[in-house]
């Protein structure tokens, strides 16, 4: 009843696919590659042709990089929280808000609710790059920036609409008869949201809440204008590795490494609660 | 129904504790004082002062490395803050933009400073003020006149005009009495400079080589069309060696090594003149147009991906070992794979004249700090001549002429960098200067897009120059400047 | 039924009670009224987030685009329509709105047929596919601006990884500059796009493809449909609504793409990958001309406006789901 092994074309073309599919992530894989074994070149191999496989790893640009940066005020590990800090209470912030949102969005009885949900699309459109301006003004002018609610108020607000379609339309999938079965019962909205709809929401809810990590985890142009020390995030460390003059990519490799790998731990943590989350049909 | 419960729960206990860590954080983030808040203290100095500097770019670890000297003289500390270029740029830019006071000595860097010369404090009040020169001489005729003045000598109200006297010994009030003001002090400067593999050069069989090749030794290239000869000897795709580098991307590189070529040629390195006429449109630009197209595609002796490449690429390729001679702006390392690698300095190459590109960076003071008068002493204290000796040990490109004379002199620096110091030192008394714009980004965007055109053979070097100044005035016109019609 | 579950709030008791079947009018309406409100009250929080941070900037967009602004002293000046007048008679300006337009509908394009692919191809909910699922959200991890570098040293004439391998197999002519020509640029540029934005339309359309009932598919199966036949007229109708959030979010983002190009190819070469961000970077973030950056984020933003309703009919009646 619950998993689909319903397969949408015949066995060849299905065995030549899932090996397309395979030889596509692989391929995929090369760059994310590079940047490991890269990450442990000593720094006199990384940049070698024929291009060097046979090395002795090292895990001195991965210290070198953990003490001080590149001799800036901040260290690194500062830079992770920061960036930990902004992004898991933009997750929050977002699902928070975005949750009613979508539900509301799909109430019968809510007429304006195709305007509505065109005009979130439309602030969807507004280009950061003009925003950062304005921003840091008024951030400036009320004296909050560099404090983390100036980076987490606009990532939650740039990503919110994404958040809202998709779980509007994970909503609009489940079918009416639920809530109105629901209804009769005698259920009222906030118990029907609670109790029925969240649990059938959680692969949506999980989806949106991994763009959001991600996308506030990597954002960096607000986060370079808004911020000084106290809440710099690491998008904007690392490119301090690459200075005019020559980078040095066994650091910069390493730091990409270090900055990419809580994303990819909750990457891990989230998708086995997907797969568990989606343990049942529409209830009957 | 239950697995769906605990799937739920478990997914809301998790969203409860990174709810709880991000809420505490977020919250400390709100109430902790932000590190480092400078006040007065009782004795009347600040407790910290805070700087905005760069990185690599204007060698931020020599001036890290004096800082806890400076602990010693002045009794707080100076925090760094560092950013790569284009970052640099942006935070300077927002940080005077909003008067913010958190920075109290600013980088500038020459291209910059036009737009900025009514956020940054004119310093010739406190040249004048006894007082403040206890800690630290300025003693600004000692720094190298050139720099000086195209690095912080500026008409506030009208920026595009150059001191009048690039050579004169700096004196403040001559400065003034002319009309202008001294907006910060220079720091580090860069000149195009040319570096070489020496070893290669040295190597008696290349020298034996080329004697039979060219009936005369093997020399550093002293003029282009030596530069074209020697480049041609080296140029040896199957052993994955070339000549030299070009910088033909897209980007402010190459506009640089346009207007240095330019001026090889005869040419105004500066590109525009102060009234804006367009004087790389001229028969000099043609020359230098063509020129470095010929370096990509008739005498070949530019490695592959010149034509993108940027400061970035071409220091690689040096570094590689894949060119034997190079120009840039500051010292090259080799990287571990060269074995057996020297590099020495030169001057580079001239044609009919000679005016390689230079810009300085300079430490200024925030309008808007609350210790403007602790700033100016902290900048001269890090300009003043003993503490650039101390850099220059970390590689400061420094702006005294004293500490020229003596760093040429010192045989440890020698050792460690060659004659870097002396070339870069007779670079800087050839080196051309950038025209003074308050949107000279937009300017340099207009000429490199052209110089890539040209340099990648797609239109010719006359009319690459024709679209340039059309691009060109365009800007100029946008951003107000008054462009005259010829 | 409420007496046994003891979940019936006090509200409702008035209007539902075991055994009506059909509501009179009044306290339908008075239910619709309700329900009005509480949609107003759930959507209350999005809206006042997403008002604060675009119409405060926004008015500064429409009022900067209007005036002459000095950030660094001196004395800011009305000027009118000047800004938008200069921007419109730019051709540097029309030719790179060109330049993006043609960048997103090829990336996007591209990126939503692959997209599809992978998302049904993963939907078995198989270990290997989950691992796949894994690997597939690993390009969308990293940081945009160190994907870009890595894509430009991968492609490095002498050192890059591509060039060295391609060439030892033959396919490509030894030490090719992928940045010095305007079609190897796109290739680069768009190569780079889709590897890093095609696992989000993927998630997207997997997560839509999993909260489809799986009834249908079983009950098509049992009447004999072919596997094509199930795609084409079960499968992909069920998903167009999420096709079509994907690929309007997508288009929207592809627009607001900076990092990829600022870092390899700077606009070149020559301007041929010049697109508008590219621009208003310089404007806004380099020169400090406010006022003109702003004109052109405003004509921007009011191009993105008309696009996207007209993807959205292009794309469908799909676009608005039905409800149920």
């Amino acid at each position: 009843m619950t998993m689909s092994t319903h397969s949408n074309f015949s066995s060849v073309p299905r065995y030549a696919g899932r090996c397309l599919l395979w030889l596509a992530l692989l391929l995929a894989m090369v760059p994310i590659v590079f940047l490991v074994i890269t990450s442990l070149k000593p720094e006199g191999v990384t940049r070698t042709v024929p291009p060097t496989w046979v090395f002795h790893p090292t895990i001195e640009n991965y210290s070198s990089v953990l003490s001080t940066g590149a001799g800036s005020s901040v260290t690194f590990g500062r830079l992770l929280f920061n960036s930990a800090a902004v992004s898991v209470g933009t997750v929050i912030l977002t699902i928070a808000v975005a949750v009613p949102a979508a539900y509301g969005l799909t109430l019968r009885e809510f007429r304006r609710s195709k305007g509505v949900s065109s005009w979130i699309l439309s602030t969807y459109m507004f280009p950061p790059i003009v925003a950062v301006i304005p921003l840091f003004i008024i951030a400036g002018s009320i004296g909050m920036t560099d404090r983390y609610p100036v980076l987490i108020i606009p990532y939650a607000a740039f990503n919110l609409p994404i958040a809202i379609w998709i779980l509007r339309n994970s909503l609009h999938s489940i079918p009416v008869e639920v809530q109105e079965a629901a209804l009769v019962d005698g259920a009222n909205r906030p118990q029907i949201m609670w109790h029925i709809l969240a649990p059938l929401l959680m692969p949506a809810v999980a989806t949106a809440a991994i763009i959001t990590l991600i996308l506030a985890w990597n954002e960096f142009l607000l986060a370079l204008s808004l911020t000084r020390a106290a809440a710099k995030t690491s998008p904007v460390g690392v490119q301090e590795f690459t200075g005019l003059y020559g980078t040095q990519w066994g650091n910069l490799t390493a730091a990409s490494c270090m900055i990419a790998a809580p994303i990819v731990i909750c990457v891990l943590i989230l998708r086995r609660r997907v797969v568990s989350g989606l343990a049942f049909g529409a209830v009957k | 129904m239950n697995d769906h419960m605990i799937s739920r729960r478990r997914f809301l206990s998790y969203a409860g504790a990174a709810g709880a860590v991000a809420g505490t954080a977020a919250i400390s983030g709100c109430t902790l004082g932000v590190p480092g808040d400078t006040h007065i203290t009782e004795s009347g100095r600040p407790s910290g002062l805070r700087a905005l500097y760069a990185t690599v770019e204007a060698n931020a670890a020599a001036v890290q490395s004096v800082l806890p000297a400076f602990r010693e003289a002045f009794g707080f500390d100076l925090t760094l803050d560092t950013q790569p270029y284009n970052a640099l740029q942006q935070k300077v830019f927002s940080e005077l933009a909003t008067r913010s006071p958190y920075y109290d000595i600013i980088i500038v860097d020459t291209p910059w400073a036009p737009t900025l010369t009514r956020v940054l404090e004119p310093m010739s009040k406190y040249l004048r003020d006894p007082k403040l020169n206890q800690l630290a001489d300025p003693a600004i005729n000692d720094f190298v006149p050139k720099a000086f003045y195209d690095a912080g000598v500026f008409k506030i109200d009208d920026p595009t005009a150059h001191y009048p006297e690039p050579e004169a010994a700096p004196n403040i009030d001559q400065i003034t009495a002319k009309g202008f003001e001294v907006l910060g002090l220079p720091i580090q400067t860069n000149v195009l400079m040319m570096g070489y593999r020496k070893d290669i050069f040295d190597n008696p069989n290349e020298q034996a080589a080329f004697r039979q090749q060219h009936g005369r030794p093997l020399a550093v290239p002293d003029t282009l069309d030596d530069l074209v000869t020697v480049g041609r000897f080296f140029t040896r795709p199957e052993q994955r060696l070339y000549g030299t580098t070009l910088m033909g991307g897209v980007g402010d590189w190459s506009t640089c090594d346009f207007k240095s070529y330019l001026a090889a040629f005869g040419g105004d390195g500066h590109l525009l003149s102060d009234d804006l006429h367009m004087a790389f449109d001229s028969p000099a630009g043609v020359q230098a147009l063509q020129f470095m197209r010929d370096l990509v595609d008739k005498y070949n002796i530019v490695p592959p991906g010149s034509e993108s490449a940027s400061w970035d690429d071409t220091a690689s390729m040096f570094d590689g070992g894949l060119t034997v001679m190079s120009s840039n702006y500051h010292t090259f390392e080799l990287s571990d794979t060269v074995r057996g690698g020297q590099i020495a300095y030169a001057v580079v190459p001239k044609g009919s004249s000679q005016g390689p590109h230079f810009g300085s960076y300079m430490l200024s003071i925030n309008k808007y700090s609350r210790f403007k008068e602790w700033a100016y002493q902290a900048i001269t204290w890090i300009t003043g001549a003993q503490q650039q000796m101390t850099m220059v040990q970390k590689e400061l490109h420094p702006t005294r002429t004293s500490v020229y004379e003596k760093a040429s002199a010192d045989s440890g620096l020698t050792e460690k960098y060659g004659n870097f110091y002396s070339a870069l030192g007779k670079s800087l008394n050839v080196g051309v200067g950038r025209p003074r714009l308050t949107n000279y980004t937009e300017v340099s965007h207009d000429i490199a897009v052209q110089v890539n055109n040209a340099v990648a053979g797609r239109i010719s070097p006359q009319t690459a120059l024709t679209a340039a100044v059309t691009d060109v005035r365009d800007t100029l016109r946008k951003a107000d400047y008054t462009v005259p019609s010829t | 039924m409420t007496s046994q579950t003891g979940i019936a709030p006090p509200g409702t008791r008035d209007q539902l009670a075991p055994g009506d079947r059909i509501k009179p009018l009044a306290p339908q309406r008075a239910l619709e009224r309700r329900g009005r409100s509480i949609g107003w009250a759930l959507l209350a929080p999005a809206m006042i987030l997403l008002l604060l941070m675009t119409v405060g900037p926004a008015i500064f967009l429409i009022y900067s685009s209007l005036h002459n602004i000095q950030m660094f002293g001196g004395a800011s000046g009305f000027v009118g329509l000047r800004n938008f007048q200069e921007l419109l008679t730019d051709a540097t300006f029309l030719h790179s709105l060109l330049v993006t337009l043609a960048f997103v509908v090829i990336a996007v394009g591209i990126e939503l047929i692959v997209g599809l692919a992978l998302a049904l191809a993963l939907a078995p909910k198989t270990r290997a596919n989950g691992v796949a699922a894994t690997l597939l959200l690993l390009p969308f991890a990293v940081t945009p601006v160190v994907s870009a570098m890595v894509f430009k040293q991968l492609l490095d004439p002498n050192y890059g990884w591509v060039n060295y391998y391609l060439s030892k197999v033959g396919l490509l002519p030894g030490q090719m500059d992928w940045l010095a020509n305007p079609s190897t640029a796109w290739i680069a540029l768009v190569a780079l796009d889709i590897w890093q934005w095609t696992p989000f339309v993927a998630l997207i359309i997997l997560a839509g493809r999993q909260t489809l009932p799986q009834e249908v598919f079983e009950a098509a199966s049992v009447d004999g449909s072919r596997p094509w036949q199930t795609f084409r007229y079960i499968t992909l109708p069920m998903l167009a609504p999420f096709l079509a959030i994907a690929v309007v979010l997508r288009s929207i983002q592809a627009f607001k793409t900076f990092d990829s190009f600022q870092v390899l190819t700077g606009g070149g070469p020559g301007d041929s990958t010049e697109i508008i961000n590219l621009g208003i970077y310089r404007t806004a973030l380099q020169s400090f001309q406010v006022g003109a950056a702003s004109a052109v984020g405003l004509v921007f933003l009011l191009i993105l406006s008309a696009l996207v309703p007209l993807l959205l009919r292009v794309v469908g009646r799909n676009a608005e789901p039905e409800k149920g």
